[in-house]
């Protein structure tokens, strides 16, 4: 556990500016994760649009999408938080449930889901929705499916595998649970085929929020990137997040806001973005910051050798992971001391 | 690739595919939660040059029972997409094959999940199309009953359809259909292998239409020579219908191997294996393959009752009442017999033995390959790999490196244009 004093850092990762290189794809963006990985980053965020505009070349992705790459980028890392976008149109709950369950099986408890509150108003069209949602519905269907997925991934007591053997019981049916939703957009029986995650539950990160979403972030995320803003509203969304934290019953801690800022590539930036992220964490606006950057070991290097080493002397982010799995990087309970 | 060596899939499953094979001391009966276990399974069956690792799948339990279910290791286990991507990374040439289900994705989502898996592993992905029969999965969709075989067959054609299109950059302005809409093509790159490999398991007349038209490999669960041969060459046959030369299929039936260095010890190591199944569990499997739900209520040691046809597994059920009829078997038998195998062929002998069968069926024109199904993990598939694979490569019927990098490569299959 953390008591709030340093900051929490990820950074995000998005393509089209990647250098041209002619190692394979996946190698090279390992090598980005593992470099995250050795500075001490919490954790990585791996982008996942269905194209905005199928013309738009320059916004082309890495060639995949990215649960599958947070699969694979699991097994070549040991520390670092990997969390995944995966769409609330293109999934449905129990598939997603599933996914992810595994994923943070797979990661050892490194595992987040990234779900955004904001409608990709292109993406419907390709899974059978051509009309695609109100914007009231969307919010609403979006609430009760990440009720849906967190309940799925509750429906197995921590001690309900046995694997007794000789007494022929592998599980205790008493600890499996059914989930027995009908809501409005959904029916789902449950319970997942997955076990329980190492994690109790893989790290919720919502994004994409308008003011209209905040009740239902405040009830169910674990992070919530925000966008950059001025620092009096900046102060003020953070406080009015964390009240509404509270109001649902849970300690205003078990939420981490995290900021999204852009980082100017190049060494003369060093002093300008370390001051502001101190500014910006020392003033409550956030507790903490995701970086979005390009996928370019150079750009990484940067922030690495640059900007975190100041952030350090400052006593601003800790040195070390403390623990192994997402949670406890975060500072946040569950998946018992790990 | 040498037109006459057969092909070889590695089922993976769990504990293993004998339904108390987590009970078996040398199991390793955390599996469902061990990837290590995975990775080290993948890299055998990649030691040993097989062609492909496969999983299959189910949305949901594989038992409404939870009493039974808490008696077999089958209610938790690795969602099979997450679990082939994390071994794509973990291995270089062996083809990664995962079932997913046409009545519960979408063809858009499900096309660039997979065409992703295939960019991971360098083009060394493939589907199993199936249409999910279980009433457990529906009731994870909000579905309340299932719906007929044929509309859960029509939505897979379309379904399969877009697929195909997506995977070929073939979509042009879109597509409309019954189930589906489709406005963008693919936002990736095109497939290294051209499209991931589409495999097909369905074995009923519209199945097997649906196989001849869009499939490059089916699996199939064939117990004699005949069935098999029957099998082997109707779907065949099928394939000018669609324009399509009959080699571009391969048919691999399941094979549920048991070796030993000697006849006596491997029929020893099945015995160990069947005496582990409770009754309960046996009867409620088989009445799970027969889609009924009240075959306990029979006696188990008599004969099985009639049947009437079901909306579920047209060929399974059909496969295990004949068996029955033919070999005049109880409930108790028929269940521990299908307990142990699933409904497939089971070998039981030396590894000169299980060669000898599979080299009849390959060179006798009923099979181009085989789906290996290890009763337990790693144990058994170290055995086929120990034994049965050196010996198929003395007899020149299997291959002693990879002829290529790619699944299609591995499977003799053309690259779609």
């Amino acid at each position: 556990m953390d008591n709030g004093a340093t900051m929490h850092l990820a950074v995000s990762l998005f393509a089209g500016t990647a250098d041209p290189s002619p190692e394979p794809e996946f190698s090279r963006l390992a090598g980005f994760v593992q470099k995250a990985e050795a500075a001490g980053l919490d954790m990585v965020f791996l982008a996942d649009s269905v194209p905005a505009s199928s013309n738009d070349a320059a916004s082309r992705q890495m060639p995949f999408e990215a649960t599958t790459l947070l699969a694979a980028l699991a097994t070549v890392t040991t520390r670092i938080g990997l969390v995944a976008a995966a769409s609330t149109i293109a999934h449905q709950p129990y598939n997603l449930a599933r996914r992810f369950a595994s994923l943070d099986i797979i990661s050892h408890g490194r595992t987040g889901w990234n779900a955004t509150m904001a409608q990709n108003p292109r993406e419907a069209a390709n899974f059978s929705r051509p009309e695609g949602f109100s914007s009231g519905d969307f919010r609403r269907r979006t609430g009760e499916y990440i009720d849906i997925v967190q309940g799925l991934w509750n429906g197995w007591d921590a001690d309900a595998l046995l694997f007794d053997q000789s007494g022929g019981r592998f599980h205790d049916p008493e600890k499996m649970h059914l989930l027995e939703h009908k809501g409005e957009f959904f029916s789902v029986r449950g319970p997942l085929n997955v076990a329980r995650s190492p994690q109790d539950t893989p790290v919720l990160v919502l994004s994409g929020l308008r003011e209209s979403d905040f009740d239902i972030a405040a009830r169910t995320a674990d992070v919530i990137l925000l966008d950059d803003e001025p620092i009096e509203n900046a102060q003020a969304r953070y406080d009015e997040l964390k009240r509404r934290v509270a109001a649902c019953g849970r300690d205003p801690d078990a939420v981490r806001l995290l900021m999204n800022i852009s980082l100017v590539t190049n060494g003369t930036a060093k002093p300008t973005i370390a001051d502001s992220m101190e500014k910006g964490f020392r003033a409550k606006n956030c507790d903490g910051f995701n970086i979005l950057m390009p996928a370019q070991l150079s750009a990484l290097d940067d922030f690495v050798d640059l900007v975190l080493p100041a952030l350090r002397l400052r006593g601003l982010f800790r040195e070390n992971y403390r623990g192994t799995i997402l949670r406890s990087h975060l500072g946040l309970a569950g998946g018992g001391d790990q | 690739m040498t037109a006459g060596q057969m092909k070889l899939g590695a089922f993976l499953w769990a504990t293993g595919h004998h339904i108390a094979a987590w009970r078996h001391p040398k199991a390793h009966v955390t599996a469902g939660i061990d990837i290590d276990h995975y990775i080290q399974l993948a890299r055998t069956a990649e030691a040993a040059k097989f062609d492909m690792v496969f999983c299959e799948d189910a949305a949901g339990l594989r038992e409404a029972n939870v009493g039974i279910a808490s008696q077999t290791s089958r209610s938790i286990g690795f969602e099979p997409i997450s679990l082939l991507s994390a071994l794509a990374a973990q291995t270089s040439r062996i083809g990664l094959v995962s079932t997913a289900s046409t009545s519960y994705n979408e063809p858009y989502g499900l096309a660039r999940t997979f065409l992703s898996l295939d960019h991971l592993s360098g083009g060394r992905a493939g589907w199993n199309l199936v249409t999910s029969a279980s009433p457990i999965e529906a009731a994870n969709f909000g579905s309340t009953g299932l719906r007929p075989h044929a509309d859960r067959y029509e939505r897979a054609r379309e379904f399969a359809e877009v697929v195909a299109r997506l995977w070929r950059e073939k979509l042009g302005s879109g597509h409309d259909g019954q189930s589906f809409s489709v406005r963008d093509p693919l936002d990736l790159p095109r497939s290294p292998q051209g499209a991931p490999v589409m495999v097909q398991a369905g074995a009923s007349d519209v199945g097997r239409d649906l196989a001849a038209r869009t499939a490059d490999v089916v699996f199939t669960a064939a117990q004699t020579f005949e069935e098999a041969k029957a099998f082997y060459d109707d779907l065949k046959g099928r394939m000018a219908t669609y324009g399509r030369e009959p080699d571009d299929i391969k048919i691999m039936p399941g094979v549920a191997p048991v070796v030993a260095e000697t006849e006596a010890k491997a029929r020893e190591k099945y015995e160990e294996l069947q005496e582990l199944i409770p009754d309960d569990v046996g009867v409620a499997l088989l009445s799970s393959y027969l889609s009924i739900s009240d075959l306990w209520r029979y006696p188990i040691d008599g004969p099985l009752p009639e049947l009437p046809e079901s909306e579920g597994m047209k060929s399974r059920q059909a496969l295990v009442i004949e068996q029955s009829r033919r070999d005049n078997l109880s409930i108790r038998q028929l269940a521990r017999h299908f307990a142990g195998a699933r409904g497939h062929w089971r070998i039981v002998g030396t590894a000169a033995q299980v060669a000898d069968e599979l080299q009849a069926r390959f060179e006798g024109g009923a099979a181009d390959g085989f789906n290996v199904m290890p009763s337990y993990f790693p144990g058994e598939l170290d055995a086929f790999a120990k034994l049965v694979v050196p010996e198929l490569q003395r007899r020149g019927l299997f291959r002693t490196e990879y002829e290529g990098r790619t699944l299609r490569d591995h499977l003799g299959l053309k690259r779609p244009a």
